[in-house]
């Protein structure tokens, strides 16, 4: 508790140095992140499945003057306790850190949205209204009446297409200028409207000073009278008020808690227990807490439903009413074809081929993957051939320098970012269609063979590109059980790097047949493991609910532009490891060094494993980076003068090596990022775990087939 | 047959009309949501999606090997796991029309 306020202290400091503090706030999936992107100019990933944004993420800007600090936030579906995120999200945004929010709304689909909308409205922050996805509503031959909107809820509404950037800036000239003016001043509508036509090319009609000042702008704000657009029905609304002058007789201000006091009673007579913790933090507050629960009890004996249903109902009931004012549909233009993305929906979500379809992207993504990274690397493997016919290598400098350095760098173009590039590049398409839901509602019941709901199978897929995020995005199940279930799974996808190792041995040497053979090996492992965390890990699997988001064009900048960052990251990453590693055991092998630390792997790796001795030191180095384990065979083959890695492994120590690669431990930052979702316990249990069975089932397969072979 | 004698027979139809649970209700049906009795977090998710008594919902989706059901709830699809399924209980008018 402390540290959070000596941070928020910290914050307050900042602001007066100008800074302004906006956060993007709203369902799911309606752009949040593209927006983000669109302002700050970096680079949050953006996907087609829910939950993808799993931690809030910041940018800055400069806009006119003003410093802004921009937060990405988690799509929520409401401000209850329901989820890890959206206390989080909640707790951030009422909390002085935030001193607007924008709260982006997906126009095809609005009474889900504003119900959101309406949770926000009750925190009493200043807020402005980003109505995204214009673009598709009007092709949907409907529009939306942004005067009666605004009307309606007396904040700025911004019509936005925010993958094309329409709009975005708008958002934040509104926000300077509800932060200034301390309220929404809706008689400037007619000048705003005028300016709304033309903000393809928008320009600023006049400068506010920088901000000066010395307290949080949100004290300033006066927040307009929302009470018509909010209240509730009669039962509901006067218990809410009683509750509330309860509250305010007991606590008065309640300021301290960051939430207005109505918010407090809401919250309070929903249950939440989270709001409820923190106001029987103080003893005297215990009064409010009983009269809330039998409050609660009361309404739930009158209206025969949990008081969750029957909020919900009635915030939605309110919806209904204003939302025929705000949406206006052209019926006479209404047409009810079946559009291609119905079709591609209905083909994938199909009983049978639904799975076939689902065997073929992922078989698919290798496939090609493999075809345009052979050929790729072919083409590196000359260049470095011709480049090395004119260089002196007879001297030790020189032999370290070109056969480790320049070997090193080849040795991972050639080996590793042929495969990875295409394999990017294919991830981020079927993650931008929104093809991963599908594949969730098809194996949800073979998950919950595992303890876990479909949802696993998104971040497992996400898994086959990097464990790293692929592990982070299991926040988005709903227990710790799950998730820590979901996690281990994860963890065993053979990753991209992974990937390189098994393509650039088994599939270059022994053919795409045996690369099949590991994979279904390391599928069952999978399943094992999720059967044995199922039945050890106490509690029960949950019911899965999604929402399934319509398929989309994937967008060619985005992807392009993932598929760069993703690399670039893993370049920085990778690359100069690899070519320090590759001067290191250059220098190690003169000097005869590698030989004691691979005696003492010797029992693992040459009685074990029947694998050459060498290999010892290159697992431990792939625990850094899994691809080092054969990017460095590569540089050892080079260096030591054998050319080729098929004249340093047999073709079966090639299927153990692979196969040991694949499973004997999570990567590094994978190890790091479990321990951070859950903790340093498990993290260090799993790699344990997976150390084990690729021991275990190493020694299976190279003993098996000796046995086979020799009798 | 004039519009009167029309409506009461509707009228009829749909006081006769039946009530099962999600999962029993065939593809394509529309249904009208009577009583969701999930427990606690998983009633309050669910109505936070705006799957409450008295909504109207379409069963669009419904995967093999008895897996989860897609719905749609006001123009969004939602996809549910079968335990849920079982514990929304809907009533279907149309199996009447049909």
């Amino acid at each position: 508790m402390k540290d959070c306020c000596s941070h928020k202290e910290r914050k307050k400091n900042q602001f007066i140095g100008n800074k302004i503090n906006i956060a993007l706030a709203g369902n799911p999936n309606v752009g949040k992140s593209v927006i983000f992107n669109q302002l700050t100019g970096l680079s949050q990933t953006i996907g087609n499945w829910p939950g993808k944004t799993v931690e809030k993420m910041e940018g800055h800007l400069n806009f006119l003057g003003h410093n802004i600090n921009i937060v990405d936030l988690p799509g929520i579906y409401s401000l209850s306790a329901y989820s890890l995120e959206e206390i989080v999200s909640r707790e951030y945004i009422a909390s002085d850190e935030v001193d607007l929010i924008i709260n982006v709304i997906d126009a095809t689909n609005l009474e889900r949205n504003l119900f959101f909308t309406f949770q926000l409205l009750e925190l009493k922050i200043p807020i402005v209204i980003a109505v995204n996805q214009m673009d598709i509503l009007r092709k949907r031959n409907k529009d939306i009446n942004f005067e009666m909107f605004e009307q309606i809820f007396k904040v700025p509404v911004i019509p936005v297409v925010a993958v094309h950037g329409v709009g975005v800036y708008q958002l934040l000239e509104e926000a300077i200028e509800l932060i200034y003016e301390h309220k929404f001043n809706p008689h400037k509508k007619e000048h705003r409207k005028k300016r709304r036509t033309h903000h393809h090319h928008f320009k600023i009609k006049h400068m506010y000073p920088k901000l000066e000042l010395n307290t949080s702008s949100r004290e300033l704000f006066q927040f307009p009278d929302l009470s018509p657009l909010l209240s509730f029905g009669k039962e509901v609304e006067e218990k809410i008020q009683l509750l509330e002058d309860n509250i305010e007789q007991n606590i008065g201000d309640t300021e301290k808690y960051h939430y207005p006091s109505r918010f407090i009673a809401l919250k309070l007579l929903e249950n939440d227990r989270e709001i409820e913790k923190l106001i029987s933090k103080d003893i005297h507050n215990s009064e409010i807490i009983k009269t809330s629960k039998d409050y609660r009890k009361n309404l739930e004996e009158y209206h025969g439903e949990e008081i969750s249903t029957i909020i919900s109902s009635e915030i939605y009931q309110n919806i209904n009413k204003i939302i025929d004012s705000i949406l206006i549909i052209d019926t006479r233009k209404e047409t009810k074809k079946q559009s291609i993305t119905d079709i591609i929906d209905h083909l994938t979500t199909h009983s049978i081929l639904g799975y076939v379809i689902l065997a073929l992207v992922l078989i698919g993504i290798y496939y090609f993957t493999f075809i345009i990274g052979d050929f790729l690397g072919g083409l590196v493997d000359q260049l470095y051939t011709y480049l090395s016919t004119d260089i002196d290598t007879s001297t030790v400098a020189g032999k370290i320098l070109w056969e480790g350095a320049v070997g090193g760098f080849f040795g991972a173009v050639g080996g590793v970012l042929v495969y990875v590039i295409p394999f990017f590049l294919l991830i981020e398409i079927l993650q931008d269609s929104g093809y991963l839901p599908r594949a969730a509602f098809l194996l949800d019941k073979f998950m919950h063979v595992l303890g876990v709901h479909g949802k696993t199978i998104i971040t497992m897929i996400l898994g086959f590109g990097c464990n790293v995020p692929a592990c982070a995005g299991c926040r988005i199940m709903e227990t710790e059980r799950e998730k820590k279930i979901s996690i281990a799974l994860t963890s065993l996808i053979p990753c991209a790097a992974t990937m390189v190792v098994v393509m650039g041995l088994v599939g270059e040497y022994l053919g795409i047949g045996f690369v099949g053979l590991l994979f279904l090996i390391n599928f069952i492992v999978i399943i094992f493991v999720g059967r044995i965390l199922n039945k050890t890990m106490p509690g029960e699997c949950t019911e899965l609910i999604m929402e399934m988001h319509e398929y989309r064009k994937p967008n060619t900048r985005v992807i392009i532009k993932q598929t760069w960052v993703r690399t670039r990251e893993f370049v920085f990453r990778s690359l100069p490891i690899i070519i320090l590693i590759g001067i290191l055991l250059e220098v190690m092998y003169i000097f005869s060094v590698l030989e004691s630390v691979n005696i003492i792997l010797t029992p693992i790796t040459v009685f074990c494993l029947g694998l050459p001795a060498v290999t010892g030191i290159f697992l431990i180095y792939g625990i850094l980076r899994k691809e080092l384990t054969f990017a460095l065979l590569e540089v050892l083959a080079v260096s030591i003068g054998v050319g080729s890695v098929s004249l340093l492994l047999s073709p079966i120590q090639m299927f153990v090596f692979s196969l040991v690669t694949m499973l004997y431990i999570p990567c590094f930052a994978t190890i790091i990022i479990i321990a951070k979702q859950t903790n340093w316990k498990y993290a260090l249990q799993i790699s344990l775990l997976e150390i084990t069975i690729a021991i275990i089932i190493g020694s299976i397969v190279n003993w098996g087939y000796f046995l086979i072979v020799n009798f | 047959m004039d519009i009167q004698n029309r409506k009461s027979i509707l009228n009829k139809e749909r006081g006769s009309s039946l009530i099962k649970c999600l999962g029993e209700c065939e593809i394509g049906d529309e249904l009208e949501v009577i009583k969701v009795d999930a427990g606690g977090t998983a009633t309050q998710r669910l109505a936070t999606l705006g799957i409450v008594p008295g909504v109207k919902i379409i069963k669009s989706k419904s995967a093999p090997f008895n897996g989860p059901v897609e719905i749609i709830v006001k123009g969004t699809k939602i996809v549910l796991g079968r335990g849920l399924v079982a514990k929304i209980i809907v009533s279907c008018n149309n199996i009447c029309m049909g």
